[in-house]
């Protein structure tokens, strides 16, 4: 029987998986993707917990939160190609202009 | 096995919402599939990965049979924001050199430290989450139908809102893209 604590464990491991690789990774584009699986962790449990509490706005959040992503992705990734047209790079150790 | 007040359909997906071998299946695919994004070298492959990883995830949403919710990661995410993200890897065309030297940040033990704190302290608030145990599913689908009442009925103030704030990155973009065109033009014709 899948209860709703499996659906927590396996978002909680998603998130930590994504979490590590948001703070390990020095490439801009690898952290993005960490960051989208951050999103999608929460966004299962977001659902999990809609379909076992019977509330549908769970699953409206996770609606909003897609859209949200979309518009996040889109000027992350518009400012990596700037970044790469400036400094020839996409590792985040180069940008050192506010460095103190 | 087959009532007669029951459609079909509504058998099959009962039936496919009980069994656990999906569910222990999908989440599988998800864990190495998230794991493969985070660890594969080559971007193409963490993006390809991250296409699986939603994939499963939205098979996991039909598992707890939100299929609008499903339905929307596969089309956005799926279809738009990674097929975004593959067009920037190939339009980057990075050499190998630049992607595999120095791949870890100094930063690395201690993020892998905090990581396996996070799985830990996620395994104990599992644990001590009896509630979360006991708790039976209930019989709610998230449908086109029920999902669109709700949306255009109390959440009509978010959804234009949304709009807005894809309207304001579009616009944000753009001011991007001017501003590179612009200094493209004066490295070239200085």
């Amino acid at each position: 029987m899948i209860t709703l604590g499996n659906y927590l464990a396996l978002s909680g491991l998603i998130f930590s998986i994504g979490l590590v690789g948001v703070m390990t990774s020095r490439n801009v584009l690898k952290v993005l993707l960490s960051l989208e699986l951050l999103l999608a962790a929460s966004n299962l449990s977001f659902v999990a917990f809609s379909k076992f509490n019977g509330d549908y706005a769970g699953q409206l959040i996770v609606f909003f939160v897609i859209l949200v992503a979309a518009a996040e992705v889109a000027i992350g990734l518009a400012i990596v190609v700037l970044m790469y047209r400036r400094l020839s790079t996409i590792q985040a150790d180069d940008l050192r202009a506010m460095k103190w | 096995m087959l009532q007669g007040t029951v459609p079909f359909n509504n058998q099959i997906l009962i039936s496919l919402s009980m069994s656990p071998y999906f569910f222990y299946f999908f989440a599988a695919v998800l864990i190495f599939a998230s794991l493969s994004v985070v660890l594969a070298k080559n971007p193409l492959y963490n993006v390809l990965s991250l296409v699986v990883a939603i994939f499963s995830l939205s098979c996991l949403f039909v598992i707890l049979e939100a299929f609008f919710v499903g339905m929307v990661l596969l089309l956005v995410y799926a279809g738009a924001v990674l097929i975004f993200f593959l067009f920037v890897v190939m339009c980057l065309n990075l050499n190998t050199v630049t992607l595999t030297s120095s791949q870890q940040s100094r930063f690395h033990w201690l993020g892998t430290f905090v990581g396996l704190m996070f799985v830990s302290s996620f395994y104990f608030a599992a644990k001590s989450f009896i509630k979360a145990q006991t708790m039976e599913a209930t019989s709610i689908r998230g449908t086109i139908e029920t999902i669109g009442k709700i949306l255009f009925t109390d959440y009509l103030l978010p959804f234009e809102l949304t709009s807005l704030l894809l309207l304001i990155a579009i616009f944000g973009i753009v001011s991007l893209a001017q501003g590179a065109l612009s200094t493209g033009k004066n490295t070239e014709n200085p």
